[in-house]
């Protein structure tokens, strides 16, 4: 082992062309999950800051929550369910806002809500809103009037909140009689009345199971189609699609990063083929030098990723502003374990080939 | 030539190995340049496919039919415009609907006035709507209910619209799509929403006259009419939310892939070049010509890169085999041509460095040498 290392620590430039194209690759596969993460927290992060148990919506809304209504009798019998405990309204409009001092108008999600999330406090008063941080990108301040929707409905700026964009619209956060409002006044064909929403969150009593409750719910209210967090995340449009292919994709990456493990060990093998069989012929074991073949792979792997982390964040700024990258230390880690894992895989090709190299070579070898 | 092939063939499993990894880097190109096109495709395919050669959306609706909403007072407005022939009101909406399987489809329904601009241009089968309660759907989803004939129902509301025609590349935001007549979308729409006020038009579509010039005539619609923004059909496409940050991301992504392809290729036959210096000085010094290593080296680029094409094709039409009706991959040769043709210049670009090293070998360095060298 300590001779792989010696051998690393003293001829780098041997290593520097496996490391480079790794490195490149890892600048890859973090650009590749970054451009999902953001994608998947840009379009689902208000639905990821909620900390309701389930996300009901009307059975023939498909899982939309634009398409839902449930009426106050609805919710009171769902409120009747064992093992509800709380029961609040949420709804949501998609419109374009006007920010003072913008030559553009911005897409926002205006969201009406009752009861507060790990993101947004309890609702404001009528005429104020939460927003969204990304809308301090476009040029809004706290307590600055910002109009939304074509009729212009104004509200304040009340406090920013994190991570609530919404199918990739900055959230917008305000009490019920105001988001009503804003739906009244800029989309007469989704308008609703006081006491409907277009879902419900349902946080469920003690230790009662979420998959539990929905079965109940969906027992005691036919009509409705509960679904938990990560149901309802998924079934946002598009975000189970992008996550298979991105996947995919990410996969045949790391894949490729073996294949290239694979051949530049095995270049690296065949060039010390002498050396190897004199290490033999004096007493070291095929084991020990497959050992420091790993050693070498594993440290190329993570200083592969160490650059290529370097990189990526350096040029995560020149990334054009809207390819929606988002560098998230989860991403980060898997990357990391899965090339570590992907370079032990493909430095083994070369195992086959240190142990049949025989000692007896040292002596005929040239 | 023959050397070239010896060595590919006592080297098996590093020419392998790099074939292998050139194939899976095309196959990534190839695949990343078809899910593009078709994303995009499927994305835009309705507004691409429609009759009107300017769309007016309502000023702030950043170019997004979701957001935009136009008032019949516009609609009117624009028409008196100079140049315009035709404009009527164009709407969007997407809807839960019942193709008569398990599962409801969020499906993209978009309204025009029939024989007026925005009807679909790319019918293959059947005819038009002609009455209201009939639709056209996009082909791609004929198999899931959406086929000739089928009957859908919109819920809530439970209306029921007949697929009288079947059109090309008409999806929209990734749904199956249907274009019904305008007041069949009102209908449909007020029907699934007990409270609703009214509906107005999402966009205006409009059909110019002949000879005038369409983005012309569009900037004096936004200049003449308040409160819109007049886009050419093209211009509308290029604009959808989505359409630029996927050609974006993905121009990116591909950008990486190629210099990974240049990299691994050029860093390889470097590599092979320095180990085999010795025996290339030797057969140097025993007369083989510069040219005839050169030769031997460009072969050896040559058929990896073929290799690692047809690796990426075989694995591109089994992806294509393997996909499903509701999003088909296409192994389309002429991308499979262009992009090896591209990956082909790119690994000659990369054993540049080991032609020159080839060149600069000097034979009378064999007699320095203790031994001939070679690999085993």
């Amino acid at each position: 082992m300590r001779l792989a290392w010696k051998e690393l620590i003293r001829r780098p430039a041997r290593f520097l062309s496996t490391g480079g194209a790794l490195t490149l690759i890892v600048v890859l596969l973090l650009l590749l999950g970054g451009l999902l993460d953001g994608l998947t927290l840009s379009a689902t992060g208000a639905y990821g800051a909620q900390t309701a148990d389930l996300l009901v919506y009307t059975d023939e809304a498909n899982g939309s929550l634009f398409r839902s209504r449930i009426d106050p009798d609805v919710r009171a019998q769902l409120e009747d369910v064992e093992g509800v405990h709380t029961v609040s309204g949420i709804g949501a409009v998609l419109l374009p806002a006007r920010i003072a001092g913008s030559p553009d108008p911005t897409d926002v999600a205006v969201f009406g809500y009752e009861a507060p999330n790990a993101q947004v406090p309890a609702p404001p008063a009528g005429g104020e809103a939460y927003v969204d941080r990304t809308l301090a990108d476009a040029g809004l301040a706290l307590g600055e009037i910002f109009a939304v929707g074509p009729a212009a409905v104004e509200l304040r700026a009340k406090d920013w909140v994190d991570d609530t964009s919404f199918l990739a619209q900055a959230g917008v956060w305000a009490d019920g009689a105001t988001w009503r409002e804003v739906l009244a006044a800029n989309r007469p064909d989704a308008v609703l009345p006081d006491g409907t929403w277009q879902a419900l969150l349902v946080e469920a009593e003690g230790d009662v199971d979420a998959g539990e409750l929905a079965s109940r719910i969906e027992a005691a209210t036919p009509g409705l189609d509960p679904q938990t967090r990560a149901q309802a995340i998924l079934g946002l449009p598009g975000v189970e699609a992008q996550q298979g292919t991105f996947t995919n994709i990410i996969v045949m990456t790391f894949v490729i990063a073996g294949l290239v493990v694979a051949l530049f060990f095995a270049l690296l093998t065949l060039e010390r083929v002498g050396l190897f069989g004199v290490l033999k012929a004096i007493g070291t074991s095929s084991r020990t030098l497959a050992g420091g073949l790993v050693v070498q792979a594993v440290a190329i792997a993570v200083g592969a990723f160490v650059v290529g982390g370097l990189v990526t964040i350096g040029l995560t700024p020149v990334v054009p502003p809207d390819v929606p990258i988002e560098l998230v230390p989860r991403r980060a880690i898997v990357t990391a374990l899965g090339l570590v894992v992907t370079a032990l895989i493909g430095s083994a090709v070369s195992f086959r080939r240190i142990v049949r190299i025989d000692p007896a070579s040292a002596v005929g070898g040239s | 030539m023959l050397l070239a092939l010896s060595e590919i063939r006592r080297g098996k499993l590093r020419f392998g190995l790099l074939t292998g990894a050139v194939g899976l880097l095309v196959f990534l190109i190839l695949f990343l340049q078809t899910l593009t096109g078709a994303l995009l495709g499927f994305f835009t395919g309705a507004l691409e496919h429609q009759s009107a050669q300017i769309l007016v959306y309502g000023e702030d609706a950043r170019r997004n039919p979701e957001s935009s909403r136009v008032t019949v007072e516009t609609v009117d407005a624009v028409a008196q415009v100079d140049g315009v022939a035709t404009a009527a009101a164009f709407s969007e909406n997407t809807l839960s609907v019942d193709a008569g399987g398990a599962d409801l489809f969020d499906t993209t329904i978009f309204g025009y006035e029939l024989d007026g601009p925005g009807e679909p241009t790319t019918l293959s089968q059947g005819r038009l709507p002609r009455a209201d309660g009939e639709a056209v759907a996009s082909a791609i989803d004929a198999g899931s209910g959406f086929g000739l004939g089928d009957v859908v129902t919109v819920v809530p509301g439970k209306q029921e619209l007949t697929i009288v025609g079947l059109a090309d590349d008409l999806r929209f935001s990734v749904q199956p799509t249907l274009f019904v007549s305008y007041e069949t979308f009102e209908r449909t729409v007020l029907a699934t929403n007990p409270d609703a006020q009214a509906v107005l038009p999402s966009m205006v579509a409009v059909r110019v006259d002949a000879g005038v010039e369409t983005a012309a005539v569009a900037n004096e619609i936004t200049d003449r009419v308040e409160g819109v923004d007049a886009v050419t059909r093209e211009g509308a496409v290029s604009s959808l939310p989505g359409v630029s940050a996927v050609r974006s991301s993905f121009q990116v992504l591909l950008f990486l892939a190629g210099f990974v392809v240049l990299l691994v290729t050029g860093i390889f036959f470097s590599i092979l070049t320095v180990q085999k210096t010795q025996a290339l000085t030797l057969l140097r010094a025993v007369g083989a010509s510069a040219g005839y290593l050169l030769r031997n080296l460009l072969l050896q680029v040559l058929l990896v890169t073929l290799g690692g094409i047809g690796v990426a094709a075989g694995l591109l039409a089994l992806a294509a085999s393997v996909s499903t009706p509701d999003f088909p991959i296409d192994a389309d040769p002429g991308l499979i041509l262009a992009t090896g043709s591209a990956t082909l210049v790119l690994a000659l670009a990369a054993s540049i460095a080991s032609i020159r090293r080839v060149r600069r070998l000097d034979p009378a360095g064999a007699t320095t040498r203790m031994a001939g060298g070679g690999l085993a």
